[in-house]
């Protein structure tokens, strides 16, 4: 009978499919019923979460959060799950979390200039009334590159333009006075690179000694700290009154540390649990530096060295709330890679990162979920699948080739919005711009996301314009019907083709960058750097001749012809702020000047002796300035070296 | 072509300190070669000093500077008051920096004295190409006019950068110079192939010399191909230099001019003036040359050949003519695939050249250095060498060396050498997932279809 030699066949076929696929072929109705309800269930580090599933327009439509294809065809729904799948499902194309986070929009407060206090009641303003703090920093150029302000005029005119000014801990005590840093709804990422290891220093002891000055006031220990402090005299103090949101925290230990008014074991114990919880990011993505941005001031190998100290140091204790580094595409797309080229750069930096903390003895699920990654949003149509495929890539090279668990699959992102998009013609269509950048990014699921103000291109942002720019995110999440459901691109022919074209030409990268001897060598023969200018200057020739058409800039030009927009005024620091950043430095040399020439020492002993630098930092920042740190580095591990 | 100068114009170009914006600069200073201009490039994140300095060292005619980072005011005005103080007024100083340099801003500098910033208006007006002649044009002048041959000489000490630098300059223009030479400071001639990393040994060298020898004071020489077709050359090894911001040290860079050589002409002039001046040690850095060049020898006392292992086949090293002459060889890049080959292979052929073949390797001046590490053993190894061969030929002893300046052991690759293939690795693994998918769904596809014809032929016969 031909039904007998055809379930024969079935037989013999279904022999060949794999346990897995046979399990994804029969939960697939299960999946569907999941997925069809208005509520969603599902399991967060051992928690179940359930949450709201459905939305309901003003014409009564229930908007769903995830729908599923409509495919009958096992191959089909095979191939979909295992390339595609639902979000918060390997190989996690659509999303690594099964649903986004409620009650906080993906949003960063940016903030940085003048000195710590100024931009302590920046972020004070702008978190006003939100329920969570995100709060991103700039550094000023100064302390970008691990120096201290002074008053040579190539260094005075610097300090706190474009960024704060931090020189020591007590100024990181400051910036972030009045956060509850250990709070889990308080997250804080820094932006800075070359002395990342001493800012983060900075910013870890300020996180402890909070936790340390709730423990004195819980147990009533204050009349002894300011007896202690009353014995040292002139201690430092937040300059003017502060600003409304700020209760104080984190002030009281200003020019001590918790180590010095708490028993020893009383501090490991707070310690430890404030590392445990603290929540953030810093960037400290050297690779890109020498690749891009230029704000390397240690060698290569000594600031790898250095940020592989930290990883390891999170690990030792359990850091898990924070990433250690920021692999970041973003700068490479600023000095104007195309998208392919960002996304194919930044994942191999990531596995470059991988493979050397991985040398050094490190277990992948031990580091893998403290990396993150930060792409920048342009116009281009690869930038609509720039998540998509980072996540699938990540996901397939974590599972299959390093042998990592779920946690270590998920690659989790920030999204910045292009600045090199935004022109200083007709700066009003820069808002638009940027409301469609910010709307591939939430509709490829980025997990943070800051959008760009309209104003960028010619001056340091206004109130006025980072208000628009906050704005243009909350009208896409809280107004735009679509962005209610969160697998929009799902099912789109041109997102999935684009997303295997893009895929194939990050492989594709992934091996000229291998014929060059791997990142590190690719880098040596300035590979990256090239093509990045490469590409500059292919962008810049269209733009020119107009076969790129830029709105505004060479094509639908106003009357007047669009000229530059020149700003009125731009924001600079003060006279005032930048002797008080100097003086306040001054005061914390004298202050710990019996101690600082052996802590610097000590410090120097370590590296010589390979210890662990981060370990030793945490205590050398008690003592030291940024500029003492980094200088006392260069003559042990060496100053960078510049290309050409 | 209409443009064209009088006189040689030579840039110092850079952009400001913590300043990592290099791309304008870039260009900038690519126009200014294809124009016929020396252009000594320092990189980003230079400070007002180290560009001053160079500029007088170098004796250029201007300074270049791109500025995106705030501070302009401060930077620029502190540029100009350094040359002032140091008597050299006469080098111009031009800048740009987009939109973050304001219209009032530009009219204070030029107030003050910067000769000019460029502002986004004046590259639409103008073009790139009418910026960088405009700023040629404002340096086509003699450096050494007003200057009096016999004050420059008379004046000359390590410290007097301005008379070091204009002598060399006369020199470069066919002046003849007949000095007292009073030292017998040593010449150390340091060449080998483009890209083997001779900048980076020489930058090393310095540093160590420096430190080693804290009264001493060094000059280097270095010299970079003149472009044929353009006159203009990129004097790239001083962005190399970590080590030569130092008052102990003064760096000329020299480009051979019209000569198809790996050095200028005037060398042995601009080493007659360094050791008139009173210099204890004298670097002399090549161009990249070929491996018949051995023309370095003629001016320096003892001779360094810097190579790398990928010098092709063993065979190649016969035809290297400072395999026979140099005084110690480095294989730099020591950390590359087939180094210890390539060493094995070196020591060999120096065997041979130098009929020496019951040495041990270890006892040839033949030294694999990893110059792009900090505090690297082979350079500490090198540099002994190089002292030894230098007493040996000279009789110079520049001092006591120090105990080796301490460092951290970046010994360890940070990729292992087994896992350089490592993104390769994982395109294979991610194409052999993805072929798995296609195999299985295309399987899940037939059971698919054949379930739905066993269902339909059933229901027939029913």
């Amino acid at each position: 009978m031909i039904t007998e030699q055809l379930e024969k066949k079935y037989a013999e076929l279904e022999l060949q499919l794999h346990p897995e696929c046979k399990k994804l072929l029969e939960q697939w109705e299960e999946k569907k019923k999941a997925y069809s309800g208005d509520t969603f269930a599902f399991t967060v580090r051992d928690k179940t979460i359930q949450l709201p599933f459905t939305y309901k327009s003003l014409s009564g439509t229930r908007i769903k959060k995830v729908y599923l294809p409509r495919y009958h065809d096992w191959g089909d729904i095979l191939k979909w799950q295992l390339q595609e799948n639902v979000p918060g499902e390997f190989p996690y194309t659509a999303g690594v979390f099964p649903l986004k986070r409620e009650g906080e929009d993906p949003t960063r407060m940016f903030a940085g200039e003048g000195g710590p206090e100024r931009t302590n009641k920046r972020f004070h303003y702008v978190s006003l009334d939100q329920p969570a703090h995100r709060l991103s920093t700039a550094f000023d150029s100064v302390t970008l590159y691990g120096e201290d302000p002074d008053y040579r005029p190539d260094i005075y005119g610097k300090i706190g333009n474009s960024g704060v000014s931090i020189a020591t801990v007590d100024d990181a005590k400051k910036l972030y006075s009045g956060f509850d840093l250990c709070n889990p709804k308080t997250s804080v990422s820094m932006t800075i690179n070359g002395p990342a290891p001493i800012i983060l220093a900075f910013f870890m002891n300020a996180v402890i000694d909070q936790e340390c000055e709730k423990y004195i006031r819980e147990n009533g220990l204050e009349a002894e700290v300011e007896k202690r402090k009353a014995q040292i005299g002139d201690l430092p103090q937040y300059n003017g009154a502060l600003p409304q949101g700020n209760n104080g925290l984190g002030l009281m230990l200003l020019g001590l540390s918790g180590s010095d008014v708490l028993p020893r074991e009383i501090y490991e114990k707070i310690k430890a649990s404030a590392l445990s919880t603290v929540r953030g990011t810093v960037q400290a993505d050297i690779l890109k530096e020498d690749q891009a941005q230029n704000t390397c001031i240690f060698s290569t190998e000594f600031a790898l060295k250095m940020m592989g100290d930290v990883q390891e140091y999170f690990i030792r204790h359990n850091v898990r709330n924070f990433y250690s580094v920021s692999i970041s595409g973003y700068h490479i797309a600023e000095a104007g890679a195309n998208p392919i080229t960002q996304l194919a750069f930044t994942l191999a930096n990531g596995f470059t990162y991988v493979e050397y903390y991985l040398s050094r003895g490190m277990k992948i699920d031990d580091f893998a979920p403290n990396l993150s990654f930060f792409f920048s949003n342009g116009m281009d149509p690869e930038y609509s699948v720039i998540g998509r495929v980072a996540r699938r890539i990540w996901a397939k090279a974590m599972k299959y080739k390093y042998k990592g668990n779920e946690r270590s699959q998920k690659l989790k992102y920030h999204i910045q919005t292009s600045g090199r998009s935004l022109h200083a013609q007709e700066i009003d269509f820069n808002d638009i711009r940027t409301t469609l950048q910010a709307l591939y990014a939430i509709y490829d699921n980025c997990n943070s996301l800051h959008t760009n103000a309209y104003d960028e291109a010619i001056t340091t942002p206004t109130e006025e314009s980072v208000r628009r720019a906050m704005a243009i995110q909350l009208i896409i999440n809280r107004e735009l019907g679509t962005a209610k459901n969160e697998n929009p691109n799902q099912g789109s022919f041109l997102i999935e083709e684009l997303t295997d074209l893009v895929e194939e030409a990050v492989l594709m990268e992934f091996r000229r960058i291998t014929e060059r001897g791997g990142v590190l060598g690719a880098m040596e023969r300035m590979y990256q750097r090239n093509k990045i200018q490469e590409e500059s200057l292919y962008y810049e020739h269209l733009k020119h001749t107009g076969e790129l058409p830029i709105v505004g800039v060479n094509t639908f030009l106003s009357k007047n012809g669009s000229p530059t927009v020149v700003p009125g005024e731009v924001i600079r620091s003060t006279t005032e702020e930048k002797e008080y950043q100097i003086a306040a430095l001054n005061a914390f040399k004298k202050r710990h000047a019996a101690k600082s020439v052996a802590t610097l020492a000590r410090l120097q002993e370590v590296a010589v002796n390979n210890g662990n630098l981060f370990e030793e930092l945490m205590e050398t920042v008690k003592h030291c300035s940024l500029g003492q740190i980094t200088h006392a580095l260069y003559e042990v591990g060496g100053q960078y070296r510049r290309n050409m | 072509m209409s443009f064209s100068l009088q006189y040689k114009v030579r840039i110092v170009t850079a952009a400001s300190l913590f300043d990592g914006h290099d791309a304008a600069i870039n260009i900038m200073r690519r126009i200014m070669q294809a124009k016929g201009a020396e252009v000594i490039h320092l990189g980003h994140n230079r400070s007002a000093q180290e560009i001053v300095e160079a500029a007088i060292q170098e004796d250029a005619q201007g300074i270049a500077v791109t500025s995106y980072q705030g501070g302009h005011i401060e930077f620029f005005k502190y540029m100009y008051d350094l040359l002032k103080e140091r008597g050299c007024g006469h080098i111009k100083i031009f800048g740009g920096g987009g939109g973050t340099i304001l219209p009032h801003e530009i009219e204070e500098l030029h107030t003050y004295g910067i000769s000019r910033i460029y502002s986004p208006d004046d590259g639409r007006r103008m073009g790139l190409d009418g910026m960088i002649e405009d700023v040629l044009q404002k340096c086509d002048f003699d450096t050494t006019a007003g200057s009096d041959y016999q004050k420059l000489t008379e004046g000359l000490s390590t410290q007097a950068w301005r008379n070091i630098a204009q002598l060399i300059t006369l020199a470069e223009r066919g002046h003849s110079i007949a000095l007292n030479t009073r030292s017998g400071a040593p010449v150390l001639g340091i060449t080998g192939t483009g890209g083997a990393g001779k900048s980076s040994v020489t930058d090393e060298i310095v540093r160590r010399f420096l430190y080693h020898f804290p009264d001493k004071t060094v000059a280097v020489i270095s010299v970079d191909p003149s472009k044929k077709k353009t006159g203009g050359a990129l004097l790239g090894d001083r962005i190399r230099m970590n080590s030569i911001f130092n008052p102990r040290a003064y760096m000329r860079s020299l480009a051979t001019r019209e000569s198809d050589r790996a050095l200028s002409k005037h060398v042995r002039e601009a080493i007659e003036i360094c050791k008139a001046a009173g210099f204890d040690f004298i670097i002399l850095e090549s161009a990249g040359v070929g491996q018949s060049d051995t023309s370095i020898l003629d001016f320096c006392h003892v001779s360094l050949y810097v190579m790398t292992p990928e010098y092709g086949a063993a065979s190649q090293l016969e035809k290297i003519n400072m395999l026979d002459f140099a005084d110690a060889i480095a294989i730099n890049k020591f950390d590359k695939a087939g180094a210890l080959d390539a060493y094995h292979d070196v020591c060999k052929q120096y065997k041979r050249n130098h009929q020496l073949f019951n040495v041990e390797n270890n006892q040839l001046p033949v030294i694999g250095t990893i110059a792009s590490k900090f505090n690297d053993a082979g350079i500490n190894r090198l540099f002994e060498v190089l002292l030894h061969a230098i007493q040996k030929k000279t009789g110079a002893v520049f001092g006591q060396l120090k105990p080796a300046a301490r460092g951290t052991d970046l010994t360890q690759a940070i990729i292992p050498p087994s896992r350089v293939r490592y993104l390769a690795e994982i395109a294979e693994t991610i194409e052999q997932y993805d072929r798995w998918v296609e195999e299985q769904s295309d399987i899940a596809r037939k059971l698919y279809q054949l379930k739905g014809t066993i269902n339909i032929i059933e229901n027939k016969l029913e």
